[in-house]
């Protein structure tokens, strides 16, 4: 077999119209392959939705995706990304895609262009949509006559490659399809390290000659009076590749923080029914990293537990809450119908507790452990009113208030806490235990319950 | 715990992109996957998301992404590239409340419909639906497997409340089954990309890379992949897609049942509201009523052999489902002929036990 042989077969029947530039190009594309010898098995010609989107059976060695309209890069970014890690690697995406692909496909551009990710696009541009009967397109020059610009285009079109130069794309080029230049053009494309792009300026026969005075030369003119630049432009090549900053950054990978397992302790807790509880206060005042730590120590104590958040939409601003069930057995239901402890350590908590049903949903047993600057009386329920904020600083009112009720009701062994604790960092295992301790000593002196 | 039963699953490829209540399998996923030997990338949409994903498990990988309502509204193009190429992808959809943006933080079952029911033709996508975070485990390793085996993106329906709740899991009770890899093509053989065993059978795999030559398309094709129109080889192709599915229907239906054989009510759900079902079969239980419970998690194809085997001798069906018109319980409805079908459903927060004792306890009163 020819290397020829290997890519455009040498017996296929073009299916382009007479003198589109389609047919030039997959020949280019063909004589480019020839000169840089890639195994056909190394390439995986992905092609858009359009006419140019017929080039697969046209090669029928080198692997062929045939893909959405516009998502032929991102098919093709799947692949390379995909690569970096394959063993052993070495695919060359070939993107084939149009102009209308390329407009409603842009951010996949961008996007791999940002990435410097190993694949070669190829963009037909013919100024319009020739599969669908000649519309035209973000790339339509002025005056352009199309099916859907009778009287002549008059919006100015994208600059595509300046577009893609803006993302950081580190080889770029510009070429007629009929120019001698496009086979070493497209070669040095692919053989590009990284995210590389050609867009080649090229006729629709059936739509773009037929309405509008175009020959090569009106071509040449349209370019010139666009002033986007022909050949290879000036990029920022050398940039890594994607393929060798994945790599640099997996060999060197940041130390992660992982949680340590919690132990088992002895005693275990007393708890023998689902227990519920809801802690609210104000974001950013470690409300949910408090009840976090609670259902690590229930977990120590061998209870089950669940923990649902919930905050505005905003997450640092506003209220913060925590639902916690704890239970000896697995948990099913994990709502809040009869809340068992109630722990309120900021206005903003108590007015969400409010609006959500919660204050309204205790019964004559319930416990609410309040921070004395909610000065609201709730109708049921047994409260318990302390100067956690006062106390124990905003940021640790919502741990004091768990240690206040834990003093009331000591469902969880203190070694429960001490040993989740003792897995903390230095620095906030000081914290937690000032918190806790405060906690307890605010329990021991509050009003009677 | 779904990031986690997909990395045991062998899952090495992900795409994500930010979308409460789904973001923290993203992060899971880009903080586990680098040094599990596999690569997690953000992508600019979850257009891009899903694409990056079908041309990874062209590659070969094992791939999912994770989004919720929003997202995979996006999605739905390629999804079908998916299922039309026969290519393995696995979409963990989280659901929120909706329509449109909807409530980013409030749960919500209101995706069933547009899960399942999101292809042109009308192809049954696996649904499977967990109600905790064991379940998220074990059917995030389900889905891959189904995904490598019918060669077909699965979807795992989950929602804001099981995706966002924190709890404890134990480990040895896990049930997970042996992992299933795609059928690859085997070299020095006629090859055809889109020939399948049967008019149910799955084609062999080719990696798009590899040594035989991969040919795939999203376009209707000839079993060489070759675009048709509308060729009685095409016909034949499109009927498998949907064949090969219903083939393995029985052996996909996952439900968790809890029967009383004297019962004559029959209380069915799924995802979060099967576990505010399950406390109020207990709760009407502990005061005498007779009544029996199907907890369903593989949603589509519907389970038909439990499904008829639950409700045999029952006069009374109750689904109970967190969305307002009843979209699981309208999927179920044809095979539920001769019984009273009543829902229990509502938005905006999760059903509650109570709720359902109530209405049950209302209805057959």
């Amino acid at each position: 077999m020819t290397t020829e042989a290997l890519y455009l077969s040498p017996t296929a029947h073009l299916p382009y119209c007479r003198g589109c530039g389609h047919s030039l190009v997959v020949r280019q594309l063909s004589c480019a392959l020839e000169r840089l010898g890639l195994p056909p098995r190394s390439i995986a010609l992905t092609t858009d939705i359009g006419c140019m989107g017929l080039a697969d059976s046209l090669f029928p060695y080198v692997h062929t995706v045939h893909t959405t309209h516009g998502r032929s890069t991102a098919f093709a970014t799947g692949m390379a990304l995909a690569d970096v890690i394959m063993d052993p690697q070495g695919l060359k995406p070939i993107v084939m895609i149009g102009d209308g692909g390329a407009m409603i496909g842009l951010l996949h551009l961008v996007h791999a262009a940002q990435l410097n990710i190993d694949i070669t696009v190829l963009v037909h541009n013919n100024f319009m949509f020739g599969m669908t009967g000649g519309q035209h397109s973000a790339l339509s020059p002025l005056n352009w006559v199309t099916a859907t610009t009778p009287e002549g285009n008059w919006t100015p079109p994208i600059d595509l490659l300046g577009l893609l130069r803006s993302a950081h794309a580190t080889f770029l080029a510009r070429q007629f399809a009929t120019s001698p230049e496009l086979p070493g053009i497209i070669a040095n494309a692919i053989n590009s390290p990284g995210f590389s792009v050609v867009e080649i300026i090229e006729l629709c026969t059936a739509y773009g000659t037929r309405w509008n005075q175009a020959n090569g030369a009106a071509l040449q003119e349209i370019i010139q009076r666009q002033g986007i630049p022909l050949g290879e432009l000036e990029t920022e090549m050398g940039r890594p590749t994607f393929r060798e900053l994945y790599h640099h950054e997996i060999e060197s990978p940041p130390k992660k923080r992982f949680q340590p397992a919690v132990p088992r302790i002895n005693p275990p807790a007393s708890l023998t029914k689902e227990l519920r509880l809801v802690i609210a206060g104000t974001a950013g005042e470690r409300v949910q990293s408090a009840a976090a730590l609670l259902c690590r120590s229930a977990l120590a104590a061998g209870l089950y537990s669940t923990q649902k958040n919930d905050n505005p939409v905003t997450q640092g601003s506003g209220f913060s809450l925590a639902e916690i069930c704890l239970s000896p057995k697995p948990i099913d239901y994990t709502g809040m119908e009869n809340p068992d402890v109630v722990l309120v350590v900021s206005k903003d908590g108590w007015k969400e507790l409010q609006a959500n049903g919660t204050i309204g949903a205790c019964r004559d047993e319930t416990l609410l452990v309040l921070d004395s600057e909610i000065d609201a009386i709730p109708q049921r329920g047994r409260v318990m009113r302390i100067p956690l904020r006062h106390k124990a600083s905003p940021r640790r009112a919502a741990l004091a208030s768990i240690a206040a009720w834990l003093a009331k009701d000591p469902v969880l062994p203190v070694e429960a806490w001490d040993a989740v604790v003792a897995l903390e960092s230095v620095g906030r295992r000081g914290e937690f235990l000032a918190a806790l301790e405060i906690g307890r000593q605010l329990a021991g002196g509050g009003p009677a319950l | 715990m779904l990031a986690e039963g997909a990395l045991a699953a062998g899952c090495r490829f992900f795409a994500g992109y930010p979308i409460t209540p789904a973001s923290e399998i993203y992060e899971a996923m880009m903080r586990e996957l680098p040094g599990r030997g596999g690569l997690a990338i953000s992508a600019p949409d979850e257009i891009s998301s899903l694409c990056y994903c079908v041309g990874a498990s062209l590659r070969g990988l094992k791939t999912m992404t994770a989004t919720s309502g929003p997202g995979w509204a996006l999605m739905i193009e390629t999804v079908q590239y998916a299922l039309m190429t026969e290519t393995p992808v696995v979409v963990a959809l989280v659901q929120r409340l909706g329509p449109s943006t909807g409530g980013a933080t409030q749960g919500a079952q209101g995706d069933v419909w547009l899960a399942e029911f999101s292809n042109s033709g009308g192809y049954t996508l696996p649904v499977f639906s967990p109600s905790n975070s064991a379940e998220s485990f074990e059917l995030a390793v389900h889905a891959f497997n189904w995904a490598e085996k019918l060669r077909t993106p699965v979807l795992l329906l989950s929602d804001k409340e099981v995706g966002m709740t924190t709890e404890v899991v134990d480990d040895d009770a896990l049930q997970i089954p042996a992992l299933v890899n795609r059928k690859m093509a085997m070299a020095n053989a006629a090859y055809a990309p889109y020939a399948a065993e049967g008019p149910d059978g799955v084609p062999a795999f080719a990696t798009v890379g590899g040594e035989i030559k991969a040919t795939v398309t999203g376009s209707a094709h000839d079993t060489q992949g070759q675009l048709r129109k509308n060729s009685p080889e095409v016909v034949q192709g499109l009927k498998r897609l949907q064949a090969k599915i219903e083939a393995h229907a029985d052996e996909m239906a996952m439900v968790r049942p809890d029967l009383d054989p004297d019962a004559r009510c029959l209380l069915i759900s799924y995802g979060v509201t099967a576990r505010a079902a399950r406390q109020a079969v207990s709760q009407l239980r502990s005061q005498g009523s007779r009544i029996s419970f199907l907890q369903i998690q593989s949603l589509f194809p519907i389970p038909r052999k439990w499904l008829d085997w639950a409700v045999a001798g029952m006069d009374t069906v109750f689904v109970a489902e967190e969305n307002l018109t009843g979209q699981y319980r309208t999927a179920l409805t044809p095979y539920l002929s001769g019984k009273r079908v009543y829902g229990i459903n509502r938005i905006g927060s999760p059903i509650s036990p109570g709720e359902i004792a109530q209405t049950v306890r209302g209805e057959l009163a």
